[in-house]
């Protein structure tokens, strides 16, 4: 593992860090996982945990055009649908 | 006429069918008749014969997927690429199952479904586990449950499905924004990236203007 790829493991631990012990996270067919399950994938660096810094750093790219995501409340047409 | 799919045999399949009850019950009162294979009734043999039977139109899947599966309980095949997936001819298909809007999806479409609106990546949602006798009162489940069920209500209100999927996407985008602008740190650094994920990898193929 490279010295960036450390350092990105790390930034999606200290980001999983903050779920709280009652949460849960469902993964598809991967099953059901408790914070400490889901940041031991990440140490791993296994599959899921792969899969848990794909989507961190997909968000994270995101943000860039964060505004692109966000809808003042007077352009929600949803609830007038 | 309505199809729904709702295994319950693991954590993931008994909150996605848990909210997906008020699917039915929506349906239920605008008139349109719904059949729900429940449990261990959301089987092959199970589904097959309703479809041959009430031909519905709109078919709604919630279970495990793959990118070229659809399951049922305890993991059956239901729709498997290359073998059954003409079983969706002609019908609106929503599949809240990881993946199977990858493969299958695309090849469901070129074998005659309308449309087909999915994810071509794993569905990831969060749960409360102190919330595991009544999921519907899950809030955080519910970020990412409601606008996966708004597909569902838009269409069953007779929007097309471009149109369903683009309430889902704002239904979406109001998490987002009601998220960011809440501010603390599970919000953003936990919970904000995958409602991103699920939003960006929800998909609609065929004729968006296929509607009920």
């Amino acid at each position: 593992m490279t010295q960036e790829e450390k350092l990105i493991q790390d930034i999606v631990i200290a980001r999983l860090n903050t779920m709280p012990s009652n949460i849960a996270i469902s993964i598809g067919n991967e099953g059901e996982f408790s914070k400490k399950e889901i940041i031991d994938h990440v140490k791993n660096n296994d599959n899921i945990g792969k899969k848990m810094i794909e989507i961190q750093l997909s968000y994270l790219q995101s943000l860039k055009n964060l505004t692109d995501y966000l809808i003042p409340e007077q352009h929600d047409t949803y609830h007038t649908a | 006429m309505i199809l729904i799919t709702q295994p319950n045999f693991d954590i993931t399949t008994q909150w996605i069918s848990c909210w997906s009850t008020e699917i039915s019950k929506l349906a239920t009162d605008r008139k349109i008749k719904v059949v729900v294979l429940d449990g261990i009734r959301a089987n092959r043999k199970e589904f097959e014969s309703v479809i041959k039977k009430i031909s519905p139109k709109l078919v709604f899947f919630n279970g495990h997927g793959s990118d070229k599966t659809v399951f049922g309980h305890k993991n059956e095949p239901l729709v498997i690429m290359g073998d059954n997936e003409d079983q969706l001819a002609g019908k609106i298909v929503y599949s809240l199952a990881c993946l199977s809007a990858k493969t299958l999806g695309p090849e469901c479409i070129n074998k005659g479904t309308r449309a087909y609106i999915g994810y071509i990546e794993d569905f990831i949602f969060f749960h409360d586990i102190t919330k595991i006798s009544n999921p519907l009162s899950d809030q955080i489940a519910g970020m990412f449950l409601e606008p996966s069920n708004c597909i569902m209500k838009s269409l069953i209100k007779g929007h097309t499905t471009q149109m369903s999927w683009e309430h889902s996407q704002q239904c979406f985008k109001r998490k987002i924004t009601e998220l960011v602008m809440k501010g603390d740190r599970v919000s953003i650094n936990t919970y904000l990236p995958h409602l991103f994920w699920d939003m960006q990898n929800q998909v609609s193929l065929g004729d968006p203007n296929a509607s009920l």
